[in-house]
């Protein structure tokens, strides 16, 4: 029940995620190197997240990791991560954007004004 | 057909003691040149008079209205040479350490076509350099080469020569000095042909005192392995 609560979490984030990344490449934003690289990350997370209740019974009170039962902490802690991964990711996305437009910007604008004199 | 002209960038800041000396020897040189050859000063955001000097020495001068380093005045000087139909493009430093003869060189191997960014290297010949300036660029070229998979001896060296495919394609994110090996990099990424050629250092009193601090190279190398690494995770 709380692998199912774990993955009926974090499900929307990662759906969110992947039809982001596949949008911004099909529009022709995204060059094709990123996308690969971003569908790799999200379908790693997705597997292993739905891989989690194999892995912890794999992992149950065995050398080397001892691990416990999944806790509510362990999927709130889990379901934080996954979106910060999320954030993360689109906010230095959109940053570089702003930088990319910022830094051509004045670009543009040093080489008019120099025209205009 | 149209006529091919050339158009050399010299980035500068706080320049003003000699760039306009460094402007009139470079438009001497280049006057004997078969094609045209305009100067563009990009003033980068120069608290002294660089850009009155430059002007006074018969270079066209942009001036940015806010600092942007290294990276951003050669991205901009570029940009112009880009819009302006030149058939390639050279870079030379403003503090008079390029001898214009070796630009001259590089545009003449640049307009038979078959380069796409041509380097200047310090080191292949290093007599006049300094040990430690020889040391520290070997090391960063070294980290160019570990971090990016790209062959320089020279990767940190200002002056370059560039062809219309690299003006229209080449773009760096980085601003600082760290653009040189970035510059490198996204080349090699794009598939332009890199080549090097020897060139000789001048180094005076002057262009000591204006030189990088080796202390910088820190900072380079910090902004480097960043660029990587991030560059993994887009």
């Amino acid at each position: 029940m709380r692998y199912l609560l774990l993955i009926l979490l974090n499900i929307p984030v990662v759906s969110l995620a992947l039809l982001n990344i596949i949008t911004q490449h099909k529009m022709g934003r995204t060059p094709k190197k990123r996308f690969n690289r971003q569908l790799l990350l999200w379908v790693v997370i997705l597997t292993l997240l739905i891989g989690s209740f194999p892995l912890y019974n794999l992992l149950v009170n065995r050398p080397p990791l001892d691990s416990t039962d999944l806790s509510a902490f362990d999927i709130v802690e889990i379901t934080v991560i996954i979106f910060l991964i999320y954030s993360n990711n689109d906010q230095r996305r959109k940053t570089e954007q702003t930088e990319r437009r910022l830094n051509d910007l004045h670009q543009e604008l040093s080489i008019q004004l120099s025209n205009d004199k | 057909m149209v006529e091919k002209k050339f158009c050399v960038v010299i980035p500068a800041y706080n320049e003003a003691s000699v760039i306009k000396g460094v402007v009139r020897s470079a438009r001497k040189v280049f006057s004997s040149f078969k094609y045209p050859v305009d100067i563009v000063v990009i003033d980068d955001g120069s608290r002294d008079n660089t850009s009155t000097e430059a002007m006074a020495g018969g270079a066209r001068v942009i001036r940015h209205i806010l600092n942007s380093g290294a990276g951003g005045a050669t991205a901009t000087g570029l940009s112009y040479a880009m819009q302006y139909g030149y058939t390639g493009a050279a870079t030379m430093d403003a503090d008079g350490q390029h001898d214009p003869q070796d630009v001259l060189r590089g545009i003449t191997e640049i307009s038979t076509g078959n380069i796409d960014l041509l380097i200047g290297s310090r080191l292949i010949d290093s007599s006049g350099m300094s040990r430690v300036k020889v040391l520290g660029n070997w090391g960063l070229s070294l980290i160019t080469f570990i971090l990016f998979g790209v062959k320089s001896t020279d990767s940190q060296s200002g002056m370059r020569i560039y062809s219309r495919k690299a003006l229209e394609q080449l773009r760096w994110k980085t601003s600082g000095y760290e653009f040189c090996s970035e510059m490198i990099w996204r080349a090699s990424q794009l598939g332009l042909t890199i080549c090097e050629y020897p060139i000789q250092a001048i180094y005076t009193d002057y262009s000591k005192s204006k030189g990088q601090n080796n202390w910088n190279a820190v900072n380079i190398l910090k902004s480097l392995v960043k660029r990587r690494v991030m560059e993994a995770f887009e």
